[in-house]
């Protein structure tokens, strides 16, 4: 656990952002689908960037500091060009009218971006996320290392930005940061193994097809299986 | 004061040409510069053709301000939107340390183009020259903040070029419209919906060409400072996209009790873009 805190540390310093643990804004939690789903996104186009959306379940009340937002699923969006806005708009209401359909609004953006040692939010990811924001004060960014990613996934490979008197800092990614991380590494790991990324799909394969469900049922269904 | 032609017994042809051919090879020679191009423009014109626009912007750019005042008249006078003009005119307010009137000048040209770097890097100049180093410095990480934006004015530019290379190809057609989308602005709006229709044209299954149009005529239809015949035109527009959807959604929907979510999605989300366009 240390060792992993101290890999993290020295990971931020490289990456020369600040660890700033904020007390005012309520952390994200992961749940073993949610992480899943995000790396095999990676997986399936290890040349290009991805990027998706992080959705959480409606609750009405929340208090501040208690519990942590759980992010219960991810929705995939593009992969290769994520700047342009349209098809974005597009996708963003959409997702917005399921998640209204299902209880569950809009938490976080994740992204990996195209080159292996770059892992920092652009210009994209801050404008998505300020988005979100508009709708879920708490709003995260998660940046995927993708240096990190291999087919074991012995330690968390995400960074989780919080918004910040106006800047994006990241945060102490610790195993806080899943529901349950030894659950979220044995499945990621067994999806990866088992190629299921192949059958993920994202809001790009939608636009080619509409039959492809961006909901990934399947990919759920396996997840579910494994638990 | 004797006249070009007459002290050198040329024609203006012949001075057209001779100044045609010190632009192509970058002459600095101001002074023959000044006096040729200041006869032609008052006196031959209209004879000018396509170089009246040249010869102008060579004597303003050569180092004399004496003509200056002729020229950025003439030029205004043939070209009164261009960026082009109103970035000399504030190069010469800058030469006379009227900088706050230069400014006026780039912010004008800047709020019409944000992407403007020439206008942004005067700015700079000005901030230098006034010994203001921390603000020179501030503008400079604006310009790099725009920087995005001339990627995307590079895109739209490459695929241009692919377009008429390639016109039948829908892809690019579709990727085009969605870079001029991305631009923003009425005039990239309207110029993003005509090439999302083109793409369909060219396919009529291309889903994001189909998207496109609805988003670009809502877009279109929404915005304050259209017409009502442009606006309604654009309703009409947005209106038929929206039935090819849910048509195109019903159809994929069929056998499968998965997308169901998404059909009732779509529909909800046309509906609600509706209210917005009202």
């Amino acid at each position: 656990m240390l060792l992993l805190k101290l890999c993290i540390l020295i990971e931020s310093r490289q990456l020369g952002v600040d660890i700033h643990f904020s007390p005012e804004t309520m952390p994200i939690q992961l749940t073993s689908q949610a992480y899943c789903k995000m790396l095999l996104h990676a997986a399936k186009y290890p040349n290009c960037a991805v990027n998706g959306l992080l959705v959480a379940e409606k609750t009405k009340d929340r208090k501040k500091d208690s519990e942590p937002v759980l992010c219960v699923d991810c929705l995939p969006l593009f992969h290769g060009t994520l700047a342009l806005a349209p098809m974005l708009e597009v996708a963003l209401t959409l997702i917005d009218t399921w998640c209204k359909e299902n209880n569950y609004i809009i938490a976080g953006y994740y992204q990996a971006n195209e080159r292996k040692k770059d892992s920092r939010p652009n210009q994209v990811a801050e404008k998505v996320a300020a988005r979100i924001s508009e709708n879920f004060s708490d709003a995260a960014i998660v940046m995927i290392d993708n240096s990190r990613l291999t087919m074991s996934c012995f330690e968390p490979i995400v960074i989780i930005y919080d918004h910040h008197e106006n800047k994006w800092k990241s945060r102490d990614v610790t195993l806080d940061s899943f529901e349950d991380w030894s659950e979220a590494q044995k499945i990621t790991s067994a999806l990866l193994e088992g190629r299921s990324y192949e059958n993920l799909i994202d809001f790009d394969n939608h636009l080619d097809d509409l039959r492809n469900d961006w909901t990934n049922p399947m990919i759920n269904k396996s997840v579910l299986d494994l638990c | 004061m004797a006249s070009v032609s007459e002290m050198y017994d040329v024609g203006w042809e012949e001075m057209r040409d001779k100044l045609r051919k010190w632009r192509e090879d970058n002459r600095r020679n101001s002074e023959q510069i000044v006096d040729v191009g200041e006869e032609l423009i008052s006196e031959h014109a209209s004879k000018l053709g396509d170089d009246r626009e040249h010869v102008p912007f060579l004597i303003v750019l050569s180092p004399l301000p004496t003509s200056l005042q002729t020229c950025l008249q003439e030029l205004r006078k043939q070209f009164p939107d261009s960026h082009r003009v109103k970035r000399l005119a504030g190069m010469r307010l800058e030469a006379l340390e009227r900088y706050e009137e230069a400014n006026k000048h780039y912010d004008a040209i800047l709020q019409d183009d944000p992407t403007n770097t020439a206008a942004r890097k005067r700015k700079i100049a000005i901030l230098k020259a006034q010994g203001k180093s921390t603000e020179a410095i501030r503008e400079l990480n604006e310009y790099l903040d725009q920087l995005p934006l001339l990627f995307i004015s590079s895109a739209a530019f490459c695929l241009e070029e692919l377009m008429m290379t390639n016109p039948h190809n829908h892809l690019y057609c579709e990727q085009y419209a969605e870079v001029k989308y991305t631009q923003g602005g009425l005039e990239n709006m309207e110029l993003s919906r005509k090439y999302f229709a083109q793409a369909l044209r060219l396919n009529n299954r291309n889903m994001r060409a189909l998207f496109g149009l609805y988003m670009s005529a809502s877009h279109i239809a929404s915005s304050p400072k259209v017409s009502a015949k442009v606006k309604k035109d654009n309703i009409k527009y947005a209106a038929w996209a929206a039935t090819q959807i849910n048509r195109a959604y019903k159809l994929a929907g069929r056998g499968t009790k998965e997308t169901k979510y998404s059909v009732k999605a779509v529909e909800e989300m046309l509906e609600s873009m509706q209210i917005t366009m009202s």
